[in-house]
C-alpha cells in the first residue's frame, strides 16, 4: 500500500461525496416543497413569502445556491432547520453519533458470536450441528427486522421484564441505564448480521479447510488447534471484511425500523422526521453525512484487507 | 543399485487394497498393493491420471476422503504399523519422519504467512525448539537447499517468491525434521524445465548427503527413470511391472508399460518426415504484445514480446520454446488478436498493423487451441453447439458434426454430452475439432498437452499430425517441451524473456552455434534412459 494510492483514494472520498452533495441538493430541489411555505405557514401572505425566499436566497440560479449550499456544508455549516429553527449540523451529528454507537455495539457482538458460529458449522460441514446452525441463519435471515424486533420485545421487555423497551439514554449520563436501553436494538440488528455473517464465514471456512496449503499445513504434523487458528482462521476471515464494511452502509441507513421501534433517535430516525417535515437543510445535510461515514467505512475495509493479505498491493 | 527388494524396509506395504464408496456401489482404487522401500532407495511409482497413484500417497499420510474404505494390507513405517495409529501417533509421524513435497509449491504454501513462519512451525512443533533457536533452524535448511540470501527469503511472502524458490522452501521444510522418508507428488510438474531441472538435481544432492528413503510419483516415466533406484508401475490400482528403471524402460513386459514407454518423447525419434516448404501463411515482422493500456501519468508496460520476427509456412509445425514468462503464450495472443500489438503481420495477403484489423478471413485461416480445455470449453453447452459455432460462423453446415467428432477420434454420439462428461485428454480433442471446424490454415497450439499424461498426450500429438497430413495445416506449436518439439516441429524459435533468441532448424537446434540459452534448455531436458 503506497502513500499515492492512500492520497488517490481519499481523493475519490471526496468526489464522491461531491457527486453526492450535487445529487442530494438536486433531489431536494426537485422536492415539491417550497422552503418559504414551509416556514411561515399555508396562510402566509405572498409579500412575506418573497421577502424569506429573497433571505433565503430561493431567487438566485441554481449553482449559486448550490455554491453558497457547498461553501458553507464545507465549514460545517448546514444552515438551520425549518422545523425547530436549530443549526443542523450539530443536531445530525449527534443522531448519527447514536447510531454508530448502535452500529459499533452490534458489530462486535455480531463478530463475537458469527465467527465461532460460522467456524463451528464449517468444521462440523454436513452433519446435524451445521445444518441447525444453517437453518435457523435462514430464520434470522429471512425475518424482517420488526418481527425480530417485536417477538425480542415480547419475550424479555414485557413477560421477563428484564430490560426496558424504548427511549435512549445517552451513556454520559447514566452508562447502565444507556447501556439496558441499547440491548435490544443491539439483539435486533445483531440476528440478521449474525444470520448472514455466519453463513459467510462458513462457506469460506470450507473453502480454505479445502485447500492444498491446508493440506500441506495438516501433512506437516502441526497440531489441529495450530492448523485451524494459524492457517485457517486469517485466509477465511479476510472477505469477511468486506462484509462487515457493506454492513457499516446498511447499519446507518436500513436501521429506520429498528430505531423506530425501539424510539432510538439516530440518525435514520432524524431523516424520517425531516422528510415528512419536508426540512431540506435537515435531509440535505442527513444524506451527506450517511454518504461519508459510508465512503470512510469501505475506504478504511479496503486499508485493513491490504494490511491482512500481502498479496493485495495498492499501488 | 539393486531391484531386489529390501530386507529391512523403511516403509513397506503389503497386499494393500482401497476402495472409494460411491452412490452407485464402490470403486476399487488400489488392489494388493506390494511396495517397499529400503534405507536411503529411491523407489519411483508410475501411473496416468487416476491409476491411483496420489491415493497410495494419501494413504501413507494416513490422509484419505471420507468415502475411503480400506480394504486390506499392512502399511508399516520402519515397524510402525501406520493404519492403527491415532491422532496425536499420526501428528508425531506427519513432518517428522514421514515428510512430503507437493506438485504445486505456489498452492501448497499458506499465501498469508511468511515463508520463514512456515518452516519455523514444523522445527518448533517436531525438535521441540524455542522459537529463536527454530528461526537458526530454518535458515540452515534455507541455505542447505540452496537458496541465496535465506534471511531475506524468510520474511517474503509466498507471492514474493518465485515457482523455484517456493519449492526448495517445502522441500527444506520436509527435510528440516531428518525425516526417515519423504513423498515426493510430482515436484517438478508445476515448474519450468530449467527450474525443475535444478530442483531435481538439488534433489539427488539432498539425497546423497541425507541418505534419506524417498517415494517419487509421477506420470513421467522418462523421469522417473533418471532419479529412482527402482520403479514400479501403477495401472488401475494394481502394480503391473517393477525392477531397476534400465529394465523397465529397455526391456518392458507389460503392454502397459510399453506403451508408457513409447508415450515418453524422445528428441531423436522424428515423427514426422516430410519437409515444409511452400508459401507463407503467416508473418510476423517486430511484433510487440503490451498489456493494459498506456495510462496518463504512468509509465507503458513493458512489452511481453519484444519485437519478434518469425514466418510459418504452409503446412509447417514451426515450434516455440521457453521458459513460462518467455512471452511464448503474448505472441499466441498477439497473432490471434486476443492482445493489442506494436509491429505488423502478414496473412491472408495483407498487412495487419491493429487487432481490430482481423476480419472473418483472417480469423478463419487462423485458430488457436488452448492449454486448459477446461477454461476453453463453455461447460454449459453441448459439444454439438461448442462446435456449430465456428460451423454456422465460417460457412459450414451442422451436418458435419460427425466428420467432426469423428476426424478427432472421438464417436458421434458426443455431440450430446457436456464437457464435464469428457476426460481431459477427450475435451482437448474437441477443443482442436473447434479449430478444425473454420478449415484453417494455421493453428495456434498453446501448450495444449502441457495439462495432459505422457500418453494421452502422445496420442494428441498423433491426432495434430494425422490432421495436418489430412488438410496440410501449418502448426505454430508453443511448448515448454523440448523432447517433444523436436519429435515434430520443422524449425523451432527459442524464446526468452521475450525476445526470439534463437531459431533455427529442428535438426540443428543442438549445434555448437546455437544460443546459449537454447543449450541450457537442451541440458534442462535430457534425453530418457535408452
Amino acid at each position: 500500500m503506497s502513500t499515492g494510492w492512500l492520497l488517490r483514494r481519499l481523493f475519490l472520498v471526496a468526489y464522491t461525496v461531491l457527486v453526492v452533495s450535487v445529487l442530494v441538493f438536486a433531489i431536494t430541489q426537485v422536492l415539491p416543497a417550497d422552503a418559504a411555505v414551509t416556514l411561515l405557514g399555508e396562510n402566509a401572505t405572498p409579500e412575506a413569502l418573497a421577502a424569506v425566499r429573497d433571505r433565503l436566497g430561493l431567487n438566485d440560479p441554481i449553482w449559486l445556491q448550490y455554491w453558497h449550499w457547498l461553501t458553507a456544508a464545507l465549514t460545517g455549516d448546514f444552515g438551520h432547520s425549518m422545523r425547530t429553527g436549530q443549526p443542523v449540523a450539530p443536531m445530525m451529528l449527534t443522531a448519527l453519533s447514536r447510531s454508530l454507537l448502535l452500529a459499533l455495539l452490534s458489530i462486535l457482538l455480531m463478530l463475537a458470536v458469527a465467527v465461532p458460529l460460522g467456524l463451528w458449522a464449517a468444521l462440523r460441514q454436513g452433519k446435524a450441528a451445521d445444518l441447525v446452525t444453517g437453518f435457523i441463519s435462514y430464520i434470522g435471515v429471512s425475518l424482517p427486522e420488526f418481527v425480530t424486533a417485536t417477538l425480542l420485545l415480547i419475550v424479555l421487555a414485557d413477560w421477563l421484564q428484564w430490560l426496558p423497551a424504548t427511549g435512549y439514554v445517552p451513556p454520559g449520563e447514566d452508562f447502565w441505564d444507556s447501556m439496558a436501553h441499547l440491548v435490544l436494538p443491539v439483539l435486533t440488528v445483531s440476528v440478521i448480521m449474525v444470520a448472514h455473517v455466519s453463513r459467510m464465514v462458513r462457506s469460506e471456512t470450507i473453502d480454505v479447510l479445502h485447500s492444498d496449503y491446508i493440506r500441506a499445513a495438516r501433512l506437516k504434523g502441526l497440531a489441529p488447534r495450530s492448523v485451524l487458528l494459524r492457517h485457517v482462521l486469517r485466509n477465511a476471515l479476510l472477505p469477511v471484511i468486506t462484509i462487515v464494511a457493506l454492513d457499516v452502509g446498511y447499519l446507518l441507513g436500513g436501521i429506520i425500523v429498528v430505531e423506530e421501534i425501539f424510539a432510538l433517535p439516530g440518525i435514520g430516525r432524524q431523516l424520517i422526521v425531516a422528510i415528512t417535515a419536508r426540512d431540506l437543510p435537515a435531509i440535505q445535510a442527513g444524506a451527506l453525512v450517511m454518504a461519508v461515514t459510508y465512503a470512510v467505512a469501505s475506504t478504511l475495509a479496503d486499508i485493513a484487507y491490504a494490511l491482512l493479505d500481502r498479496r493485495i498491493r495498492y499501488d | 543399485m539393486t531391484a531386489a527388494p529390501p530386507a529391512s524396509p523403511v516403509l513397506a506395504i503389503e497386499n494393500y487394497s482401497l476402495d472409494y464408496t460411491l452412490r452407485h456401489g464402490t470403486a476399487r482404487v488400489l488392489d494388493g498393493v506390494n511396495l517397499a522401500i529400503g534405507k536411503g532407495e529411491v523407489v519411483g511409482l508410475v501411473g496416468e491420471s487416476g491409476s491411483g497413484k496420489s491415493s497410495l500417497a494419501w494413504a501413507i499420510m494416513r490422509h484419505l476422503p471420507r468415502n475411503a474404505v480400506e480394504a486390506s494390507g499392512r502399511l508399516s513405517l520402519g515397524g510402525l504399523d501406520l493404519r492403527g495409529l491415532d491422532a496425536k501417533g499420526l501428528q508425531a509421524v506427519r513432518g517428522k519422519r514421514i515428510g512430503m513435497v507437493f506438485q504445486d509449491p505456489s498452492t501448497a504454501l499458506n499465501p498469508t504467512l511468511r515463508l520463514g513462519e512456515q518452516v519455523i512451525e514444523v522445527l518448533m512443533r517436531h525438535r521441540g525448539l524455542g522459537r529463536a533457536e527454530a528461526r537458526d533452524a530454518a535458515e540452515a535448511a534455507l541455505a542447505e537447499v540452496e537458496l541465496r540470501n535465506p534471511t531475506a527469503l524468510m520474511r517474503r511472502y509466498p507471492h514474493e517468491a518465485s515457482g523455484g524458490e517456493k519449492q526448495r522452501v517445502v522441500i527444506a521444510t520436509a527435510f528440516a525434521t531428518a525425516p526417515e522418508l519423504i513423498l515426493f507428488d510430482e515436484p517438478t510438474t508445476a515448474l519450468d524445465v530449467i527450474t525443475g531441472a535444478r530442483i531435481l538435481e538439488l534433489f539427488a544432492r539432498l539425497r546423497e548427503r541425507t541418505g534419506v528413503a524417498a517415494l517419487y510419483i509421477s506420470h513421467d516415466l522418462g523421469l522417473v527413470s533418471r532419479v529412482a533406484d527402482r520403479v514400479s508401475v501403477l495401472r488401475q490400482g494394481r502394480i503391473v511391472e517393477e525392477g531397476a528403471p534400465e529394465a523397465v524402460f529397455l526391456d518392458p513386459r507389460h503392454d502397459y508399460t510399453r506403451r508408457l514407454v513409447a508415450a515418453v518423447p524422445r528428441p531423436h525419434r522424428r515423427l514426422v518426415d516430410d519437409a515444409a516448404g511452400g508459401d507463407t501463411v503467416l508473418a510476423a515482422n517486430g511484433l510487440s504484445v503490451r498489456y493494459g493500456r498506456r495510462r496518463l501519468f504512468r509509465p507503458p508496460p513493458p512489452p511481453a514480446t519484444k519485437a519478434v520476427s518469425l514466418e510459418v509456412r504452409a503446412g509447417e509445425i514451426l515450434g516455440v520454446v521457453g521458459e513460462s514468462g518467455s512471452g511464448k503464450s503474448s505472441l499466441a495472443r498477439g497473432l490471434t488478436g486476443l492482445a493489442e500489438f506494436d509491429g505488423g503481420i502478414h496473412a491472408t495477403g495483407r498487412r495487419l498493423d491493429h487487432a481490430r484489423q482481423m476480419d472473418k478471413a483472417y480469423r478463419r485461416a487462423v485458430q488457436i487451441v488452448f492449454q486448459h480445455p477446461d477454461s476453453s470449453l463453455n461447460p454449459r453447452m453441448r459439444i454439438g453447439d461448442i462446435l456449430a459455432r465456428p460451423l454456422k460462423l465460417y460457412g459450414g453446415a451442422l451436418s458435419d458434426i460427425p466428420a467432426l467428432l469423428e476426424q478427432v477420434r472421438l464417436p458421434a454420439d458426443y455431440a450430446r454430452k457436456y464437457p464435464h462428461q469428457l476426460s481431459g485428454g477427450e475435451k482437448q480433442r474437441v477443443a482442436i475439432a473447434r479449430a478444425f471446424a473454420a478449415r484453417p490454415s494455421l493453428v495456434i497450439c498453446d501448450e495444449i498437452t502441457a495439462a495432459l499424461d505422457v500418453s494421452v498426450q502422445a496420442q494428441v500429438v498423433e491426432l495434430l499430425l494425422a490432421l495436418r497430413r489430412q488438410h496440410g495445416t501449418a502448426y505454430l506449436f508453443i511448448t515448454h517441451d523440448l523432447n517433444l518439439i523436436r519429435q515434430i516441429a520443422h524449425r523451432i524459435a527459442v524464446m526468452q524473456q521475450g525476445e526470439l533468441v534463437d531459431l533455427r532448424d529442428a535438426a540443428a537446434i543442438d549445434a555448437p552455434d546455437a544460443h546459449p540459452y537454447t543449450r541450457a534448455l537442451i541440458a534442462a531436458s535430457p534425453a530418457p534412459v535408452g
